[in-house]
């Protein structure tokens, strides 16, 4: 039997995003369940024995090739051993996290395959015979609703903390070795560890964000009065790393720090989905942005249009009159 | 050093494209364009590389005529040659095609180093640079920050983000191409009169459909739809005048509990 399985390479290890994992095999679980297919797991990495038996709970049949040569991420021989799961169980559908090792591997892999690729989808549609997959295009401002026709699909799945999959158990774990590809002209050297430094905005309980809407570097005063007023910390969107303001301990997003605090209010931050990717799941969003199309305000619970150069004075004056009186 | 960055040449960041009547495009008439984020690092990396280990630059991009705007940019930044594809009407959409493209143009060129940047920000697909060294049968590393050539040209230790602040390093063999992340280098401001002034350079052009080139994908992706993102109803807009909004903004997170 072919064509009706999917494959789902998920992630475990040093840089890699687990948190995305769940809705991946959860898009994975729907494309199987239309095409009465099975969910196959693969995982490389080093250590990672619990995490495949953790995933087995969700999946049918996990691979897993655990080696201590495994730590590094190494393109080639990830793909190497996609290929050859290819081969072998002809799946209809290769999905991966959209994150950095994902849309690395996904793009590799249509490639090699010669297919189209399908990155960065929310969603996954499987409705009278036909399957179609939603995902952003135009910064965010527009969705696109995406058919495929022949081929494997390769596509990468957002992250979404709403879609836990549905426990199955008894999945298979089965241990692989996979071989370095030949193609030495790629040689992994080292993974470097983030460095922290200062305020590990991951702990924070409130965390008041500024984008590069913040303009001039003396504006970002501002949001820093107001993290103040609320006994928050102050965190940043990646341009602001970007042009040397803040080092990357302060950002927020898919490369940055993900954070999950009660409170997040993000100030001039147009809301990319990497930068989304890593405050989501905060459990109250404010928005403050001149743009009332920003995306931003899709995920936020609470929005402003206006400049922020006028709102959040005004914001940290009231927060300060309220907390006095 | 013969280094070829790309640019594409996308909608501006600041104005939602009108979804066109079939729904499966957008309305291309009256919107602004801009040279893609990204690029922009990817055209300073290749001159910093070219700064350091001398050698041309030549930027390529793949659009229609308004595209040629693109290599102003990059001209204006300095980069010694731009290239344009031209591609009329759907053509321009197909990544294979443009893929299949490109290849034939850096192969013509020579080259030791390719740089794109790491996502366009109209399809936020990710995948150009990847598939165009697969073609050219060159190693690719993506997400790229940190370029070091050796003194012999013949290998470079590059760095790549993975997720979550972690980075990897790699030693890879030249030629080689490199998606570039944001950030790798300073962008530097290109004044309008610089712009203006690059729009006498000279362009070297040929057409996508003269080149005859075939798309070898095998299976192909359409857009069904397209649609404006959905509201999903959770967000409550406090409009008003700002000294309201913002008292009602307060009130409701004091209510809330969160401060
Ligand atoms: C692989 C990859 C990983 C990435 N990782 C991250 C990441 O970890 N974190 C991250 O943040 N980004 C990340 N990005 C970048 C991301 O795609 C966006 O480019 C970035 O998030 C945009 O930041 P921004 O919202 O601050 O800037 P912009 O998108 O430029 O938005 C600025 C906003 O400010 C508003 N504004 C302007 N002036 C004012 C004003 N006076 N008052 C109020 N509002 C105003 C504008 O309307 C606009 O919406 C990544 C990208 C890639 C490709
Ligand atoms: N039509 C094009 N012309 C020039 N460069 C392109 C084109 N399409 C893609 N690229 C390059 O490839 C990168 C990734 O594009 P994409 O795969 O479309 O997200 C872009 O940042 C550009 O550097």
């Amino acid at each position: 039997m072919g064509s009706i399985d999917v494959v789902v390479y998920c992630e475990a290890g040093a840089g890699q995003t687990e948190a995305s994992n769940a809705s991946l095999i959860t898009a994975g679980a729907k494309l199987a369940a239309n095409q009465g297919g099975r969910v196959v797991c693969l995982l490389v990495g080093n250590d990672i024995a619990e995490v495949a038996g953790e995933l087995g709970q969700y999946v049918d049949e996990v691979r897993v090739a655990d080696a201590p040569r495994h730590a590094d991420y190494d393109p080639l021989t990830v793909l190497g051993a996609l290929q050859k799961l290819v081969v072998e169980i002809d799946p209809c559908a290769v999905l991966f996290g959209h994150t950095h090792i994902g849309m690395d591997l996904a793009a590799r892999l249509s490639a090699k395959l010669g297919t189209s690729l399908i990155s960065n989808c929310f969603d996954v549609q499987c409705e009278a015979g036909a399957t179609h997959f939603l995902r952003p295009m135009y910064r965010g401002r527009v969705n696109a609703k995406v058919a495929v026709e022949g081929g494997i699909i390769v596509a990468t799945i957002q992250q979404s903390g709403a879609r836990q999959p549905d426990l199955k158990g008894g999945g298979q774990v089965i241990a692989i070795e996979v071989e370095y590809a030949e193609d030495r002209r790629i040689r992994p050297l080292k993974t470097i560890a983030p460095t922290r430094s200062g305020v590990d905005i991951a702990k924070a309980d409130i965390v008041v964000a500024g984008g590069r809407g913040v303009g001039e570097k003396e504006n970002f005063a501002l949001v820093e009065a107001l993290a103040a007023a609320v006994g928050g910390v102050s965190a940043c969107s990646r341009p602001l790393v970007d042009i040397g303001w803040f080092t990357s301990s302060s950002q927020v997003g898919l490369s940055g720090t993900t954070v999950k605090p009660k409170l997040y209010i993000a100030c001039g931050i147009s809301g990319a989905v990497e930068h989304v990717h890593g405050m989501k799941e905060s459990g109250t969003i404010v928005a403050i942005n001149k743009d009332p199309d920003a995306p931003i305000f899709r995920i936020a619970d609470i929005g402003i249009v206006g400049d922020l150069l006028e709102l959040l004075p005004l914001i940290t004056t009231e927060v300060k009159s309220t907390r006095t009186a | 050093m013969k280094i070829i960055t790309f640019v594409k040449h996308v909608p501006s960041s600041g104005a939602t494209p009108r979804i066109a009547v079939t729904k499966r495009g957008i309305e291309e008439e009256g919107l602004a364009y801009e040279a893609n984020e990204t690029d922009l690092y990817a055209i300073e990396e290749a001159l910093y590389q070219r700064f350091v280990h001398q050698g041309t630059v030549t930027a390529v991009t793949i659009g229609p005529r308004r595209a040629q705007a693109a290599l102003h940019v990059a001209y204006a930044k300095g980069v010694d040659h731009g290239i344009h594809v031209l591609t009329e009407g759907s053509h321009g959409t197909d990544t294979a095609l443009n893929v299949a493209a490109a290849a034939e143009v850096v192969k013509k060129q020579g080259f030791d180093l390719i740089f794109t940047g790491i996502q366009a920000d109209d399809d936020l697909q990710g995948l150009f640079g990847i598939a165009l060294a697969e073609h050219l049968g060159i190693p690719v590393i993506s997400a790229v920050t940190q370029v070091n050539v050796s003194a012999d040209k013949k290998t470079a230790v590059v760095t790549r983000e993975l997720g979550g602040g972690y980075k990897e390093e790699f030693e890879v063999d030249l030629p080689c191409l490199c998606t570039v992340q944001f950030g790798i280098r300073p962008v530097r401001y290109s004044s309008i009169m610089a712009i203006v002034k690059a729009r006498s350079r000279k362009i070297e052009s040929m057409s996508l459909e003269a080149m005859k080139i075939a798309s070898r994908q095998a299976s192909r992706m359409s857009i069904a739809e397209l649609s404006y993102p959905e509201n999903s109803g959770q967000c409550q807009m406090l409009d008003g005048a700002p000294a309201e909004a913002v008292r009602t903004l307060v009130a409701n997170l004091v209510e809330k509990g969160v401060i």
